[in-house]
């Protein structure tokens, strides 16, 4: 009897499904009044080509099962390549349960609907249509990763292996950065913190629910253990209990002081420079203090900053590298992220934390010419428009740049200089 | 029929400029500037600017160490006395209390200081019961009791000290929060704080006092904000675009109802201004920081 029912059963889903796909494939041919037997088959007679690709070791379902018209609507359409809707949807429309629900990180082309750089969305020689296979593929995007790859003397080897080891390469709900599972939980998979080396090499410090990443490469670097290549000297040398209270203790991970009291202890040359100034950056004060801006253990940048100057800078001063993107003329210093050549990242007796108190010094500081050749600037020359201003080269150009040549605020030369010149005003 | 059609289109011609005024709150006419003090002292990159109902402007003079006193009346500027005490040695913001007397942030000592009106030091604010007890303030703002609300970016929270700097209440900054650069009250008793990083102000409510988000999409209109103003007089709310040079003007709702002003060297034009304050007329005065000048704008709505 139980053979019995299994075989009903069987036989009842194989019908079902038989009875569905006949009837998909019924409806196609109903809604386009196909010729008997043309049903797959028609497509091909004007695009002969295709008989290469049905040929592959991977088809997308509907082209293997002759349906062209579940993408492509074969008399007109809005959309180009006749597809039936946009291209940056029409996956989706299958294909819904890629984007888990509530994620942390989203890969951009699946965000975007650009499965194409990834899929070929007939049929490909790699398995799920991926235009190329393993790592190739995501390091043709990836490039300054691809360039570090290169590079590297110490490499982590599930890297090595592919990039989906820990990624998954359309949305995570478990961590940013596509991750599968959260960094230490991802990490400590392979990585057994209980075994007496791990112990060891941590001072014995209790770091199995800790974030890895904030010392560790995850993708590899020139120093041993995978650290990052610049590690604060304290991890170095493996005086964690500079910051940190003992090992043995009953709150090891717990740090000595809170805030900027704790890097006051060795950094106190710069802390004494830093308050004795007039104008102190925001963050500095805040309760992060000088973690706002560096991490303290490792990190990929000098200084331990916790990303590039460009994009930490930015992340508060959007509009001011916003503006640079779209100047005509491109400021060096601001277009490479070197903030710092002008403002000092920590304190300054002036506004915007210039390094000089003087626009025309601190421009000089690169641009030579101005002392043998320019136009009146400096203490001497009261501006026009402002008897309590002096000229400078901030009164004829903005230092993040404009819409206009030169950096400067006006369309047309003849502009700014009769702002001052008025005699000249046409 | 015929009376019908004429009264619509009276009633049409007569209101369609009123909802026009009502939209756009804040039209600004240049007025006057002030560069310096009664000596001729020029200003330096003055920060903060405080009015009262009675036309009095104070100015924080910032990078002279000092404040000048003004009185606006009839659109005329008396005085320009310069109060300098000691222990103000680097003022940034100011505000003016229902008795006269000067509040000032001093930005390098970190100290808001208590002056009279006739400029004497009076003493230091210091809040009281407050844990933890590490207050960094970054802005202060003054409620019709003479409560002070006070910004501090040490404690991640806004401090509601009594006029002795008794604390009343304490709330949190929001989590995820960019970089909180100023505060203001609604005269509804909510208290507004911005976020000049993520470009959003967040409210916490009366009855309910935790921020929460109370503007979206701000980063369309405004480049780098780090100064709010509120008045008695509208429920509108002005923030001070320091990198666009601009006020940008709020509703009550906390959508974007207008900009006024532009960057720029001459008369009429700011260059990193900072604070602000509107006197009981509705005149505008702007601490235009990177013009060394401080300047008097009319509204003309």
């Amino acid at each position: 009897m139980k053979i019995h029912l299994k075989t009903f059963i069987l036989l009842g889903v194989l019908a079902m499904l038989s009875l569905g796909l006949n009837s998909y494939a019924q409806d196609n041919t109903a809604k386009f009044k196909l010729k008997p037997g043309a049903y797959g088959k028609l497509c091909l007679d004007c695009h002969p080509g295709f008989q290469d690709k049905l040929k592959k070791q991977h088809v997308h379902t509907p082209v293997k099962n002759g349906n062209c018209s579940g993408c492509h609507n074969p008399h007109t359409s809005a959309f180009s390549k006749l597809l039936e809707s946009d291209a940056s949807k029409i996956c989706a429309s299958c294909h819904k349960t890629l984007v888990v629900a509530n994620p942390l990180s989203v890969h951009k082309p699946v965000a975007d609907g650009a499965c194409m750089k990834c899929h070929d969305p007939h049929s490909s020689v790699n398995k799920n249509n991926l235009l190329k296979t393993g790592n190739e593929l995501c390091l043709e995007c990836h490039k300054s990763l691809a360039d570090t790859l290169a590079k590297i003397k110490v490499k982590h080897n599930p890297v090595e292996k592919g990039c989906l080891n820990c990624h998954d390469p359309h949305a995570s709900a478990k961590d940013d950065s596509l991750l599968k599972e959260r960094v230490t939980a991802l990490c400590i998979g392979c990585h057994k913190t209980d075994r007496p080396s791990f112990i060891k090499q941590h001072m014995n410090y209790p770091v199995a629910t800790s974030r890895c990443t904030s010392c560790h490469d995850p993708h590899g670097s020139d120093r041993k253990g995978i650290l990052y290549n610049n590690v604060h000297k304290p991890v170095s040398t493996r005086m964690c209990n500079q910051c940190h209270e003992e090992a043995t203790s009953g709150t090891p991970l717990k740090i000595k002081r809170e805030g900027a009291e704790l890097c006051r202890g060795c950094h106190s040359d710069m802390f004494n420079a830093t308050f004795g100034k007039k104008r102190m950056h925001s963050p500095l004060l805040s309760k992060k203090g000088c973690l706002t801006c560096h991490n303290p253990h490792a990190a990929k940048e000098k200084g331990l900053l916790k990303e590039s100057p460009l994009v930490l800078c930015g992340s508060c001063h959007a509009d001011t590298i916003k503006r640079q993107a779209k100047s005509v003329t491109k400021h060096e210093p601001v277009k490479n992220g070197n903030c710092v050549a002008c403002h000092d990242p920590h304190a300054s007796d002036s506004a915007l934390l210039a390094k000089q108190a003087s626009v025309v010094d601190l421009c000089a500081s690169c641009h030579d010419w101005m002392k043998h050749s320019t136009h009146p600037i400096g203490d001497k020359f009261v501006d026009p428009r402002n008897k309590n201003a002096t000229l400078n080269c901030l009164s004829c150009h903005r230092s993040h740049g404009t819409e206009y040549k030169g950096m400067m605020p006006f369309p047309a030369i003849s502009d700014l200089c009769t702002q001052c010149h008025e005699q000249f005003r046409r | 029929m015929r009376s019908f059609v004429l009264w619509s289109l009276f009633v049409l011609t007569t209101l369609y400029p009123l909802g026009c005024y009502g939209a756009d709150a804040l039209k600004l006419r240049y007025l006057a500037t002030i560069l310096g003090d009664i000596k001729e002292t020029g200003l330096k990159k003055p920060e903060g600017v405080a009015c009262d109902d009675q036309g009095l402007i104070v100015i924080a003079d910032t990078e002279n160490g000092r404040l000048v006193r003004y009185v606006l009346q009839d659109n005329t500027l008396k005085g320009g006395t310069e109060i300098k005490v000691q222990e103000v040695v680097f003022p940034v913001r100011v505000q003016l209390n229902s008795k006269g007397n000067i509040f000032v942030l001093d930005g390098q000592l970190r100290k808001v200081a208590q002056l009279t009106p006739e400029g004497a030091f009076a003493g230091y604010l210091t809040p009281q019961g407050v844990n933890p007890p590490l207050v960094v303030p970054k802005s202060f703002k003054l409620d019709g009791r003479d409560n002070v609300y006070l910004l501090d970016i040490g404690g991640e929270r806004v401090l509601q000290l009594d006029p002795s700097g008794k604390l009343l209440s304490q709330i949190p900054f929001p989590k995820n929060y960019g970089a909180i650069s100023d505060l203001a009250l609604t005269s509804g008793g909510d208290v507004l704080i911005l976020d000049s990083a993520k470009s959003t102000v967040y409210i916490a409510k009366k009855e309910n006092p935790q921020f929460t988000p109370f503007t979206k999409g701000l980063q369309d209109y405004l480049n780098f904000a780090t100064n709010m103003l509120t008045t008695t007089r509208s429920a509108d709310i002005y923030l001070m675009d320091q990198d666009g040079g601009a006020i940008v003007i709020l509703g009550p709702d906390g959508l974007f109802k207008g900009r006024q002003l532009a960057m720029g060297w001459r008369n009429g034009q700011l260059y990193y201004p900072q604070q602000m304050c509107i006197n009981k007329n509705g005149d505008v005065v702007i601490a235009d920081r990177g013009n060394s000048r401080v300047q008097i704008f009319e509204n003309l709505k």
